[in-house]
C-alpha cells in the first residue's frame, strides 16, 4: 500500500509538469475529434502523429498518444447518439439506445451520461491498473486458445440476448456476421476464402468498413426516405444534463460496465471490443423491464460507455506490464516506445518507473480533462441537430469516406463501404437488425481462430474444451444464457417471435 | 521548332532531377505501424529526411504478409517520390510462399540499399525441458510430433525462418498460426505453445525478464543486446544462419540519379551516431560499407529468392 | 398453397397465401446468401479434427443460414407478418454513386475535387436538395476537410493531382 502511494506520487509528479499536461490535453482533444469523426480512428491518427513525437521526450510522447486513444472513446459516442452513426467501432452499441434518447429530446442527457460514465470508468480502471496490474495479467495468462473459444461462444450466446426483435432473424444475422468474418485469407493455410477473386477482399473485410456501411450509411439512406420521422428528433431539448433519476438509474450499469471493461480489455485479441456488447446484454438481462431497451433506456448508454472506456484503459496493462500488445493500437504504442528507445517488456515497470507511473497518473488527468472538454460541448453538439438534413448527410458522407480511406489508404475500402451500405439498407427493409451482425463479425474471426488453434494443439481432441476448467465453465455459462434467452421466446408462442 | 521543344523538355527533366527532391517522399511500409520493419523505416527515414531536405512520410499499407503494400509500390510512378521498405519476406520468400504473387521482386524493383537487419532467435517457453540448443536439437528430433511451434501467419518472418529451422532439423512439428507476433508471443509466455523463431526486436524484453528462454541467435557473433545467448554456431547448428534484412527499394524505371541520391542519404543515416545507436539498441545489425551498395542488395535478393524457394517448396500458401 | 393468382396491392394478410411478404423475401435472401457461400467455398478443404480446414466454418455457417432461411420462408406462408415496404431507388443509387465517385477520384485527382464531386452527386439522392446551396456547401466542406484531415491530423491524403504537373 505504501509502495502504491509512493509510486502514485512519482506518477503525478511526472504527469503534472506543464509540458506533459499540455501534451495530455492535445492528445485528449485530438482523440475526441477523431472519435467524433466517423471512419477515422485512433490507429490512423496515432500512426500519423508518431513522427511529430520524435522530438518530445518519451513520457510526453506516450502521454499524448495514449490520450488520443482513450479520448476517441469519449468522442465516438457523440455521433452515435446524435445521428445514429458510431464514430468509433466501440460506440456501435451506444447507437441502440443513445439515438433513441436523442429522438425523445434527451440527447443532452445521453451525451452527459456517456461522459460521466466514461469518466467514472476511467478513474476506476486507472486505480485498478495501478494496484492490480500484475495479478490481472496473470489471470489473462490463464487464457489459452480453448478458453478464448469458450469465451467467444459465450459472447455469441449474449448476442442472441442483444437482439430486441425476432430471434431467428437475429440468429441469421449473427451467422451472417460469422460468414463475413471468414472472407479473406485463411490464417492457417494461406488460401483465399470467399473472396471471389476480388483483390480488395484478400485481406478480409475491415470492421470499420462493415460498421460504417451497414450502420452509418444505411442510416443515411433510411433518413432520406422518411423525412417525417426526422422532425420528431427536433423535440424541445429539455435538460442538457442528466438529472437525479437518470444518475440513479445509471449507477449500477456504470459500475458493472466498468468491471466488464476492465476485465475484457486485458485479454489479448481485442477483448475490449466485446466489452460494450457484454455490458449491454448484462444490463438488458438485469433490468426489471427489458423491453425498454432499444427504445431509449439510459442503462443501455451508461453501461456500454463505461465498459468501452474501461476496456480502452485496461488494454494498456498487458502493454505496460508484459510488453505484449493486446490489440492493434497497443501494438502501435510498442512501436512508439521502441522508437523512443524504450523497449516495452516486463522490466518497464521497474526500469522506467517514471514512464509507467507517469502514464497511469496522466490517464487519470486525461479523463478529467475529457470530462471538462466534453460536458460543455454537449450544448454545442445538440445545436448541431438543427442543421437541415439535406446539408448534414452530404457532410457525413464526405467525412466518412475520407475517414474510411485514411484507415488503409485504400479507395477500394470506400467502395466496399458503399456496397455494405446497400446491403445494410436491404437488411433494414427485410426486418433484420444490424447489431447482431456486427457482433457476429467480431466474434467470428476470434472464435474460428481459437477453435482451430485449440484443436491443433490438442491434436484434434474435442475433449480439450471440457477438460480445462476455465473453458468448461465458460461453456456452461454460454449454455445457460442461450437457454434462458430462447426459452421465454419459445414459450411466449411462435407468433410473437416471428412477428416484428 | 520541334528540336527546340525537345531540348527544352530535356533541360526541364534534367533540372527536375537535379533538384530532387522537391517535395515529400512517400515511403511505403507494407506492415503495420509499430512493427520491426516500420520502426527501422521510421528511424532511418527520420535521418534521411534531414539529409535530403524533404520529409520522408511513412505510409503503412498492410495485408497478405506484406505483399499488398509491395504491389502498390511496384505500380507507383517511378519518379523517385514513392519508395518502399521491403524485407526478407517481401523480396525473398514471397515468390515461394504466394503462388499468385502480383509483382516480381527482381524485375519490378530497383534496389537502393540495405537498411538494417534483425537477427533471428530460437526461443521457447520457459518450462520446455531442453536447457540449451544441443539438448533442444535432440529433444526436437525425438519429440517432433508432440511439438507445437508458434508462427505469425503464412509469409511472416517467423513462418519462413522456422521453416528453415524445421527443414534443417528434419522435423515436422505442428505449426500453430497467430495473427501477428504479439498473440504468438503471448501464448509462448503463457506456455500454450513450445517454441518459435522470431526477430530479436520483439523478443529481447521477454528474454531479459525471463518469461521465455532463448536457445540461440542465428548470426555469426553474439548480440550486444543479449550477450548471454549463444550463437547457433556455438550451439551446434551452424547451418541455421538467418537475419531478417530490411532494405529500401524503388519501382523499376526510377532515374539512376535519384537512386544514387537515396542510397547516399541512406548511407549517411547508417553512419549517423544517434541513428546507429537507436538501431543497435534494438539489437539490429547494420550493413558495413561494402554491403550498402545497390549491387550488393541486388545480389542478396537473388540469393534469398533461391534459398527460400528451396526451403519453402510445398510449404507456402495453398498447401 | 393455392390462391397465388390473386395478389392484392395492399396488405397481404388474409387474402393471398403469402402472409408475411417481408419474411418471405428475407427468407429467400438468406437462402441465396447460403447458396452463394456454399458455392464459393466448394473447393475449400474441411480437414480433420486435428487440422480443421478452411472450409469448415464457412460451410457450416452457410448451411445454418440456409436452414433459417427455409424456416422463415415457410413461416411467411403460415404466420401473419409485416408486408414488404416500399424500397427507394433514388437514395441508394446516388449514395452508392457518390461513394464510388469519391473512391475513383481520391487518388487520381485528389481530395480538392473528390470532395465536391461526392457532395454534389449525393445531393441527387434527396429531393430536398437546393443546388446553389449545395455547391457552396460542397466547397466549404471540402475546404474544412482539407484543413482538418491533412493539416491538423497529418493524414497522407492527396489534395490535388494534375498528372505530370502537380501533386499536392
Amino acid at each position: 500500500m505504501h509502495d502504491l502511494l509512493a509510486n502514485l506520487a512519482l506518477g503525478f509528479s511526472t504527469a503534472l509538469t506543464l509540458p506533459n499536461l499540455g501534451l495530455a490535453f492535445i492528445g485528449c482533444l485530438v482523440g475526441t475529434l477523431i472519435g467524433v469523426l466517423p471512419g477515422i480512428g485512433p490507429i490512423a491518427t496515432i500512426t500519423m502523429l508518431l513522427p511529430i513525437t520524435f522530438n518530445f521526450d518519451p513520457v510526453g510522447a506516450l502521454i499524448m498518444l495514449a490520450g488520443i486513444y482513450y479520448g476517441a472513446q469519449y468522442g465516438g459516442s457523440t455521433t452515435a447518439i446524435l445521428v445514429n452513426i458510431p464514430g468509433e467501432v466501440t460506440a456501435i452499441v451506444t447507437t441502440l439506445d443513445g439515438h433513441q434518447m436523442a429522438r425523445q429530446g434527451r440527447a443532452g442527457v445521453a451525451l452527459g451520461i456517456a461522459a460521466i460514465g466514461s469518466f467514472f470508468a476511467g478513474c476506476v480502471s486507472t486505480l485498478v491498473i495501478a494496484a492490480l496490474a500484475r495479478p490481472l495479467v496473470k489471470l489473462a495468462q490463464l487464457f489459452g486458445p480453448a478458453e478464448y473459444f469458450a469465451l467467444m461462444v459465450m459472447g455469441l450466446a449474449f448476442a442472441v440476448v442483444l437482439a430486441s426483435g425476432s430471434v431467428p432473424k437475429a440468429l441469421a444475422m449473427i451467422l451472417f456476421g460469422l460468414l463475413l468474418s471468414a472472407v479473406g485469407t485463411d490464417l492457417e493455410t494461406g488460401v483465399e476464402r470467399l473472396t471471389f477473386g476480388i483483390p480488395a477482399l484478400t485481406s478480409g473485410i475491415d470492421f470499420a468498413v462493415l460498421a460504417m456501411g451497414v450502420i452509418g450509411f444505411s442510416e443515411v439512406l433510411k433518413n432520406l426516405e422518411a423525412p417525417e420521422q426526422r422532425s420528431a428528433a427536433k423535440q424541445p431539448i429539455g435538460r442538457l444534463l442528466p438529472g437525479r433519476e437518470d444518475l440513479e438509474r445509471s449507477a449500477g450499469p456504470i459500475l458493472r460496465g466498468t468491471l466488464l471493461g476492465t476485465v475484457l480489455g486485458i485479454l489479448p485479441g481485442n477483448g475490449a471490443v466485446l466489452a460494450p456488447y457484454a455490458s449491454y446484454t448484462l444490463e438488458k438481462k438485469l433490468a426489471k423491464d427489458p423491453r425498454r431497451f432499444g427504445k431509449g433506456a439510459i442503462e443501455g448508454v451508461a453501461g456500454p460507455e463505461s465498459a468501452n472506456n474501461a476496456g480502452a484503459q485496461s488494454s494498456f496493462i498487458p502493454l505496460l506490464t508484459l510488453g505484449i500488445p493486446p490489440n492493434a493500437v497497443m501494438a502501435l504504442m510498442v512501436g512508439a516506445m521502441t522508437i523512443h528507445g524504450i523497449v516495452p517488456g516486463p522490466l518497464v515497470m521497474t526500469k522506467n518507473a517514471n514512464l509507467f507511473w507517469g502514464m497511469i497518473a496522466s490517464m487519470w488527468i486525461g479523463n478529467l480533462m475529457l470530462l471538462v472538454i466534453n460536458l460543455p460541448l454537449v450544448g454545442m453538439w445538440v445545436k448541431l441537430l438543427d442543421v437541415p438534413y439535406r446539408l448534414m448527410y452530404p457532410a457525413i458522407l464526405v467525412f466518412s469516406c475520407i475517414g474510411i480511406y485514411s484507415v488503409n489508404n485504400s479507395p477500394s475500402d470506400v467502395v466496399l463501404t458503399g456496397v455494405f451500405a446497400l446491403i445494410g439498407y436491404a437488411l433494414l427493409k427485410l426486418g433484420f437488425e444490424t447489431a447482431p451482425l456486427l457482433l457476429g463479425f467480431v466474434l467470428g474471426r476470434l472464435m474460428e481462430e481459437n477453435l482451430r488453434r485449440a484443436l491443433l494443439i490438442s491434436r484434434g481432441r474435442l475433449a480439450t474444451f471440457v477438460e480445462r476448467p476455465v473453458s468448461a465453465g465458460l461453456l456452461v455459462v454460454a449454455l445457460i444464457v442461450l437457454v434462458a434467452a430462447v426459452l421465454p421466446a419459445v414459450r411466449r408462442g411462435r407468433a410473437e417471435v416471428f412477428t416484428e | 521548332m520541334m528540336k527546340r521543344l525537345l531540348m527544352l523538355a530535356t533541360l526541364c527533366a534534367f533540372q527536375a532531377q537535379a533538384a530532387y527532391p522537391e517535395r515529400p517522399i512517400t515511403l511505403i511500409v507494407p506492415f503495420a505501424a509499430g512493427g520491426p520493419t516500420d520502426v527501422v523505416a521510421r528511424i532511418v527515414g527520420d535521418n534521411m529526411s534531414r539529409t535530403l531536405g524533404e520529409q520522408i512520410v511513412v505510409e503503412n499499407v498492410t495485408g497478405a504478409g506484406g505483399t499488398t503494400g509491395t504491389s502498390r509500390a511496384a505500380q507507383a510512378t517511378p519518379d523517385g517520390y514513392t519508395i518502399m521498405m521491403g524485407h526478407m519476406g517481401t523480396h525473398g520468400a514471397a515468390p515461394a510462399v504466394y503462388p499468385n504473387l502480383k509483382y516480381d521482386p527482381v524485375k519490378d524493383f530497383l534496389p537502393i540499399g540495405l537498411a538494417a537487419g534483425t537477427p533471428i532467435l530460437i526461443v521457447a517457453r520457459k518450462n520446455l525441458p531442453p536447457k540449451d540448443l544441443k539438448e533442444f536439437i535432440t529433444y526436437a528430433k525425438a519429440n517432433s510430433e508432440k511439438l507445437n511451434e508458434a508462427q505469425a501467419g503464412v509469409g511472416s518472418v517467423s513462418f519462413t525462418t522456422c521453416s528453415l529451422l524445421n527443414s534443417i532439423l528434419g522435423i515436422k512439428p505442428t505449426r500453430v498460426p497467430y495473427q501477428g507476433t504479439g498473440p504468438a508471443l503471448n501464448d509462448l509466455v503463457g506456455g500454450q505453445v513450445d517454441y518459435m523463431c522470431d526477430q530479436i526486436v520483439n523478443l529481447t524484453p521477454q528474454i531479459q525478464a525471463g518469461s521465455i528462454k532463448a536457445y540461440g541467435i542465428a548470426t555469426e557473433k553474439r548480440s550486444p543486446a543479449l550477450p548471454d545467448v549463444p550463437t547457433t554456431k556455438e550451439g551446434g547448428l551452424p547451418e541455421f544462419q538467418v537475419s531478417a534484412w530490411n532494405a529500401l527499394f524503388a519501382p523499376k524505371g526510377t532515374p539512376g540519379e535519384v537512386v544514387t541520391k537515396l542510397n547516399g542519404a541512406l548511407g549517411k543515416a547508417l553512419d549517423d551516431e544517434s541513428t546507429r545507436k537507436r538501431l543497435l539498441d534494438l539489437g539490429a545489425d547494420l550493413p558495413d560499407k561494402a554491403g550498402r551498395s545497390p549491387e550488393a542488395l541486388q545480389k542478396l535478393v537473388a540469393s534469398e529468392i533461391e534459398r527460400w524457394g528451396k526451403v519453402l517448396k510445398g510449404q507456402g500458401a495453398g498447401k | 398453397m393455392s390462391e397465388r393468382a390473386e395478389v392484392p396491392e395492399n396488405h397481404a394478410a388474409g387474402r393471398s397465401a403469402i402472409q408475411a411478404s417481408q419474411n418471405l423475401i428475407a427468407g429467400l435472401a438468406l437462402i441465396a446468401i447460403a447458396a452463394i457461400a456454399l458455392g464459393a467455398s466448394a473447393d475449400l478443404g474441411e480437414g480433420r479434427f486435428y487440422a480443421v480446414g478452411p472450409g469448415l466454418l464457412p460451410r457450416a455457417v452457410a448451411t445454418l443460414i440456409g436452414l433459417i432461411g427455409l424456416a422463415l420462408t415457410a413461416g411467411s406462408l403460415i404466420r401473419k407478418g409485416d408486408a414488404l415496404g416500399r424500397w427507394g431507388l433514388r437514395g441508394p443509387l446516388f449514395l452508392f454513386l457518390s461513394v464510388a465517385a469519391f473512391a475513383l477520384s481520391i487518388r487520381t485527382v485528389g481530395l480538392a475535387l473528390a470532395g465536391p464531386v461526392a457532395v454534389l452527386v449525393s445531393g441527387a439522392a434527396s429531393p430536398e436538395t437546393r443546388p446553389k446551396e449545395l455547391i457552396v456547401f460542397a466547397l466549404v466542406v471540402t475546404a474544412l476537410s482539407i484543413c482538418l484531415f491533412r493539416y491538423l491530423l497529418h493524414l497522407p491524403i492527396p489534395i490535388l493531382i494534375i498528372p505530370n504537373v502537380l501533386v499536392l
